[in-house]
C-alpha cells in the first residue's frame, strides 16, 4: 500500500466514522423521550420556565409582561386583586375602600393582619413610599398613578411640591386617595403589580442587589418569599407571614431561566418545568416526550393597528380612512404558524370577562373601492404614496408589508414603508411626518374604558392626531357610572371612533400557555395577572400517564 | 541582529507555530475552565448559562480547528493522482465542521438550560424548523481549503520560477563557453591569416640573402607565438598587452618594409588598463600594411590611436595609403574584418561598432567603439561577458 493510500483510506475512514456518529445525533430519536421525575426538594414546587428576564422589582417595566407580572404577584400584594370568574376587583391587601361622595376621594381600609415576611405590618405608608418611588421613575411605568391628583406635576418635577400629591396616610391602615378626575375605574387599577407596596428596606435592597447574597433581605407581603436569587432564576417559598397562607397550597415557585420560547417548551416537556407562556409561534402541536400537558388560552388585551395621520393629505377624508379599514383582509392575512395567536380585530375592544367584542368594521372590498372613488380617488388616482415608518427590527414586519400590499391590489394606493431609526420615528411622531403608523395598545386594567382612552386623550397616546372632544365628554361620562350604563357609554364611544376610524384596529392576540396537567387551578386572565397563589399541584396517580400526548 | 534572525528562522519553522498554538490553546482552556470551574465541580449554584463556555462566541472553535484543517489539507494535497478522493473528502470534512459547530450550538443550549442529553435530536430538530442551522463554517472552510490551495500553487510556481532562473543562469553560462569556443576557433582563423603573411616574409628574406633578419624575424615569430598561446584560453587582454604585441608584430613587418613604415601610436594612458578582445587590433593593422602601405610606395604611416568617449574606448588605426577599393567599402569582405565584425557582436552586441573608411585627403581609417571596462583583481566579475544572444 502506498503512503498516498494509505492517507486516503486512513482519512476516509475517520472521517466517514465521525460522520456517521454525526448523522446518529442529529437523527437519534425524537419522540417518547423519558420525562425527569419531579425531585423530592420540588414537591409542591411549581416551576415556570420563563425566557423574558424577570426582577424582584415591580417597578421596573413599563407595561409589564405576564410573567414579570406574575412574579411580582407572587411577592407582593398590591391593595385589590381581580377575581379569577368576573374580573371585578376584591380586596387584597386592603380590606375594604370607600368613595366620597363626590366620587373624586377613595379611602381605603388596609388588613390589619397584612404582613411582611418579616412579620412587621404592612402599613398605609409602605404603599406612599413605593408609589413615590413609582412616580419618580423616567419610564413610562409611572402613568398607571396619574389619575391620582398632582401625580403627573410630581412626575415631572422629580417630586417637587410633594405635599400635594393626592395621597394621605390617615393612620397606619387607612389611606385615602384623592383623584384629579372622576374615574370609576380606579379601583381596578389598583390591581396593577406596579402600585404593589414597598418596605422601607426594599429600595435598597434592590438597589444594592443585597437579595442575591442573602436573599431574605428583600422583605415583601406577598404570598411567597425570595429563597434563592441565581442571575435569571428565582426560587421563592411560602410567606409564613402571609395572612392567607392556610389557603396557599403550593410550597413554592421556581422561575427557570430558558434561553428561548422553544427551549421554555422542552423544559416543559422534560419535566423540568410545569409551566411556560407564550407558547412560540409554529411550534409542532406533539411534545417529544409522554408527558401530559395541556394548552390554555386567553384573549389578552393587546391590540394592533395603523394609525392614520388625520392631519395629512387624503387622509383627513373619513371615507379614505373608512375604505382603507374596509378593503383589509384580517384572517386571510393571518400566517399559519401564527393561526393560534392572533385574532382579526374588527373593533377596538377585544373580548374580556363581561364584554364580548364587537364588529364594527365588515370587510368589503367593493364598498372600499366605492368610498374611494366618492372621496375623488378612484382606483386609487392622484392618490399619494403614503408614507410608513417602519423598525429594522419589527416583528411584524412581514404583516404590515401585506396589508398595505393589499391597499395596492385592492384601492390601487401605494405605500412606502420607510426603515427609520428610533429617534426618527419618535422626531417623525412628533412632528407628524408620517401618514400611517404602525401602533399597538396593551391595557393596565381589565377595562374597556381604559382602552378606548386611546380616543379621549390622543394628545397622550395616538398617533392619529384625530381629536373629537366628544370623545372626551363621553368618556368622562362613561367614567361617572358604573355597570351596564358604562358599558353602553363605552360601546357608543367605540362606535363612534370606527365610523371615524382614525385608526385601524387589525389584529388581537390570544396568549397560549403551556402547563403540565398536574397544575390545578389556572385561569385566564386578559392582563396575564394570574395570580400563581391559586394554583396547586396534583400529583398524578401511577406517575406519568402512559398515553403519548398530543396538545 | 541574532535575535532578528532566530525570528526570522524561527517563523519559517512549523514547530514554533505549533509551540505557540498549543501554549495559546492551553491558555484558553486554563482560563475557561477556571471560568466554569464551579460548574464543572458540580455546584449546585453554579449554572452553565454564565460561563464563558456558553457566552463566548462558538467561532472560537475556529482556533482549535485550523490546526486540524492544515493537517487534512497537507495531508491530501498529497493525493495529486486521486483528486476526486480528496475533494470528496474536503467535502466531507465541510459537512463535519458544519455539523459540529450546529452541534456545539446545540449542546450548548442543552446544558444551559438544564435538559437531559437524550434532548440533543429534539434540540437540534427544533433549530433547524427556526432557521438557526448555520451553514457559516461551511463557507469558511470552503474559503480556507481554497485559499490554502492558492498559496500551495503559488508557492509551487514560484519554486518553478527559481528553477527556470537557475536554468536559464546555467543556460548562459553554457552559451558563454560556446562563445569562448567560437572565438578561440576565430582565433585559430587569425592564426594561420598571420603565420601565412610572416611566413612569406621570412621566405622572401632567406630569398634576398637577408638571412640575419629572417633569423630575427623568426625569434620575433616565436615569441609572437608564445605570448598567443598563453593568451588562447582567454577572450580578452588590457590594451596594454595588446600594443606590445603589435609592437612585437611590427618589428617582423618593419624587416619587410624597412625604413618605409612610420609606426604612431596615439594611446591616451587611462586607456592602457583597458579591457580589450585579445588580438583585435592585428587583423586591422594587418590590412593596413597590406592594402595600404604595401600599395602605394608614398605611404607609409600607421597610426594606432585609443581614447576614452565617457563610457566607451575608441581605437583607430590610420594609414595614409591609397583608398579603399569599392569592394572593401561595401562589403569588407576581407577575412580580417569579417572576423573582427563577428567578434565584436558576439561580445558586444549592438554595444560595439566598427567602422572601415577612406580618410580624405588621403588614407583609410578602422575605427573601433566598445563599452570602456578594466579589469581588475577585485572586480572579476566586471569582465564583459559575451552577448548573451550569442
Amino acid at each position: 500500500m502506498t503512503t498516498s493510500s494509505r492517507i486516503l483510506w486512513g482519512m476516509t475512514l475517520a472521517m466517514s466514522g465521525a460522520g456517521a456518529l454525526m448523522l446518529a445525533v442529529f437523527l437519534g430519536p425524537r419522540h417518547d423521550l423519558p420525562v425527569m421525575p419531579r425531585p423530592a426538594t420540588d414537591k409542591d414546587v411549581l416551576r415556570v420556565a420563563h425566557v423574558q428576564p424577570v426582577w424582584p422589582d415591580p417597578h421596573r417595566w413599563g407595561f409589564p409582561l405576564p410573567t414579570q407580572n406574575q412574579f411580582v404577584l407572587c411577592l407582593w400584594e398590591p391593595l385589590i386583586e381581580c377575581d379569577p370568574e368576573t374580573g371585578q376587583p376584591q380586596p387584597a391587601a386592603a380590606e375594604g375602600w370607600r368613595w366620597s361622595d363626590d366620587r373624586r376621594a377613595l379611602t381605603i381600609a388596609l388588613r390589619r393582619d397584612g404582613r411582611w415576611s418579616n412579620g412587621e405590618p404592612v402599613t398605609a405608608r409602605d404603599f406612599v413610599r413605593a408609589w413615590r418611588r413609582l412616580l419618580l421613575q423616567d419610564g413610562g411605568q409611572a402613568a398607571v398613578l396619574f389619575p391620582v391628583e398632582n401625580a403627573e406635576k410630581f412626575h415631572r418635577e422629580k417630586g417637587a411640591d410633594g405635599g400635594s400629591l393626592g395621597l394621605e396616610v390617615v393612620d397606619d391602615f387607612t389611606l385615602r386617595i384623592k383623584l384629579g378626575a372622576v374615574r370609576s375605574t380606579f379601583v381596578a387599577e389598583l390591581a396593577d403589580p406596579l402600585l404593589s407596596p414597598l418596605h422601607e428596606s426594599t429600595e435598597k435592597v434592590l438597589k444594592e442587589e443585597r437579595y442575591r447574597r442573602e436573599p431574605a433581605t428583600l422583605v415583601t407581603n406577598g404570598a411567597f418569599c425570595l429563597e434563592r436569587a441565581k442571575a435569571g432564576s428565582f426560587r421563592l417559598k411560602t410567606n409564613v407571614h402571609y395572612h392567607g397562607r392556610s389557603t396557599v397550597r403550593l410550597a413554592g415557585v421556581e422561575y427557570i431561566c430558558a434561553d428561548n420560547f422553544r427551549m421554555a417548551r422542552l423544559l416543559v416537556a422534560a419535566g423540568r418545568a410545569d409551566l411556560m407562556a407564550p407558547i412560540p409561534a409554529g411550534s409542532p402541536t406533539a411534545v417529544p416526550t409522554r408527558r401530559c400537558l395541556t394548552e390554555e388560552s386567553e384573549m389578552a388585551m393587546v391590540i394592533t393597528a395603523m394609525d392614520l395621520n388625520v392631519t395629512r393629505g387624503p387622509l383627513r377624508d373619513p371615507r379614505v380612512r373608512r375604505a382603507l379599514a374596509l378593503a383589509m383582509d384580517r384572517a386571510g392575512s393571518i400566517r399559519k404558524d401564527d393561526a393560534d395567536r392572533l385574532v382579526p380585530a374588527y373593533a377596538w375592544v377585544p373580548d374580556m370577562p363581561g364584554r364580548p367584542r364587537l364588529s364594527l368594521l365588515k370587510e368589503n372590498a367593493d364598498e372600499a373601492r366605492r368610498l374611494l372613488a366618492e372621496a375623488g380617488y378612484p382606483g386609487g388616482r392622484n392618490f399619494p404614496v403614503l408614507i410608513m415608518p417602519m423598525s429594522a427590527r419589527d416583528a411584524n414586519y412581514g404583516y404590515w408589508q401585506a396589508w398595505t400590499e393589499r391597499w395596492f391590489r385592492e384601492l390601487g394606493i401605494r405605500t412606502y414603508l420607510a426603515f427609520q431609526t428610533e429617534e426618527e420615528r419618535k422626531r417623525g411622531m412628533k412632528t407628524g411626518d408620517y401618514d400611517v403608523y404602525p401602533s399597538g395598545l396593551i391595557a393596565t386594567v381589565p377595562d374597556a374604558g381604559d382602552m378606548l382612552g386611546v380616543f379621549a386623550f390622543p394628545e397622550t397616546f395616538s398617533g392619529t392626531r384625530w381629536i373629537n372632544p366628544e370623545m372626551k365628554r363621553l368618556l368622562a361620562e362613561a367614567n361617572n357610572t358604573t355597570g351596564l350604563e358604562r358599558l353602553q357609554r363605552l360601546e357608543q364611544i367605540e362606535r363612534q371612533a370606527m365610523e371615524a376610524v382614525p385608526t385601524i384596529p387589525m389584529m388581537f392576540e390570544r396568549r397560549r400557555t403551556l402547563l403540565s396537567v398536574e397544575v390545578e387551578g389556572w385561569y385566564a386572565d386578559p392582563l396575564g395577572r394570574q395570580a400563581l397563589k391559586r394554583l396547586a399541584l396534583r400529583p398524578l396517580e401511577n406517575g406519568e400517564p402512559a398515553r403519548p400526548n398530543a396538545l | 541582529m541574532k535575535l532578528a534572525q532566530i525570528c526570522r528562522h524561527g517563523f519559517r519553522d512549523w514547530r514554533c507555530w505549533a509551540a505557540l498554538w498549543l501554549l495559546l490553546s492551553l491558555g484558553l482552556f486554563g482560563w475557561l475552565w477556571w471560568d466554569a470551574r464551579s460548574w464543572l465541580l458540580g455546584s449546585p449554584e453554579a449554572s452553565f448559562r454564565y460561563t464563558a463556555l456558553n457566552e463566548w462566541p462558538v467561532w472560537v472553535l475556529w482556533w482549535f480547528l485550523a490546526p486540524l484543517i492544515l493537517w487534512v489539507h497537507g495531508r491530501l494535497t498529497l493525493l495529486d493522482r486521486h483528486w476526486p478522493w480528496a475533494l470528496a473528502l474536503h467535502c466531507l470534512m465541510a459537512f463535519l465542521i458544519t455539523g459540529g459547530f450546529i452541534l456545539v450550538i446545540a449542546i450548548r443550549l442543552l446544558l444551559a438550560n438544564h435538559l437531559p442529553w437524550a434532548f440533543l435530536p429534539v434540540i437540534l430538530r427544533d433549530l433547524r424548523s427556526v432557521g438557526k442551522w448555520d451553514y457559516l463554517p461551511l463557507m469558511i472552510y470552503c474559503m480556507a481549503i481554497f485559499a490554502l490551495y492558492a498559496v500551495s500553487y503559488y508557492r509551487q510556481w514560484r519554486a518553478g520560477q527559481l528553477l527556470t532562473g537557475e536554468l536559464r543562469v546555467a543556460n548562459a553560462k553554457l552559451e558563454t563557453r560556446l562563445v569562448r569556443a567560437s572565438l578561440d576557433a576565430l582565433k585559430m582563423q587569425l592564426h594561420p591569416h598571420f603565420l601565412f603573411n610572416t611566413l612569406n616574409s621570412i621566405t622572401s628574406l632567406i630569398r634576398n640573402n637577408r638571412t640575419r633578419e629572417a633569423e630575427d624575424v623568426v625569434a620575433g615569430l616565436g615569441e609572437l607565438l608564445r605570448r598567443a598561446l598563453e593568451h588562447r584560453q582567454e577572450a580578452m587582454d588590457t590594451l596594454e598587452h595588446e600594443l606590445e604585441f603589435l609592437r612585437r608584430y611590427f618589428e617582423i613587418e618593419s624587416i619587410r618594409f624597412q625604413d618605409r613604415l612610420q609606426v604612431e601610436y596615439d594611446i591616451a594612458p587611462d586607456c592602457l588598463p583597458a579591457q580589450v578582445p585579445c588580438l583585435m587590433l592585428q587583423p586591422l593593422v594587418e590590412n593596413a600594411m597590406k592594402h595600404g602601405i604595401s600599395r602605394e610606395p608614398s605611404a607609409r604611416l600607421l597610426r594606432i590611436s585609443a581614447r576614452r568617449e565617457r563610457e566607451r574606448l575608441v581605437l583607430s588605426v590610420y594609414n595614409d595609403g591609397p583608398a579603399l577599393p569599392r569592394d572593401e567599402l561595401l562589403g569588407s569582405s576581407g577575412i580580417g574584418v569579417q572576423n573582427t565584425r563577428t567578434r565584436l557582436h558576439m561580445l558586444y552586441g549592438d554595444a560595439a561598432r566598427f567602422e572601415l573608411r577612406d580618410h580624405p585627403p588621403h588614407g583609410v581609417l578602422a575605427r573601433l567603439t566598445f563599452p570602456f571596462a578594466t579589469l581588475t583583481s577585485h572586480d572579476h566579475d566586471h569582465r564583459p561577458h559575451p552577448h548573451p544572444d550569442r
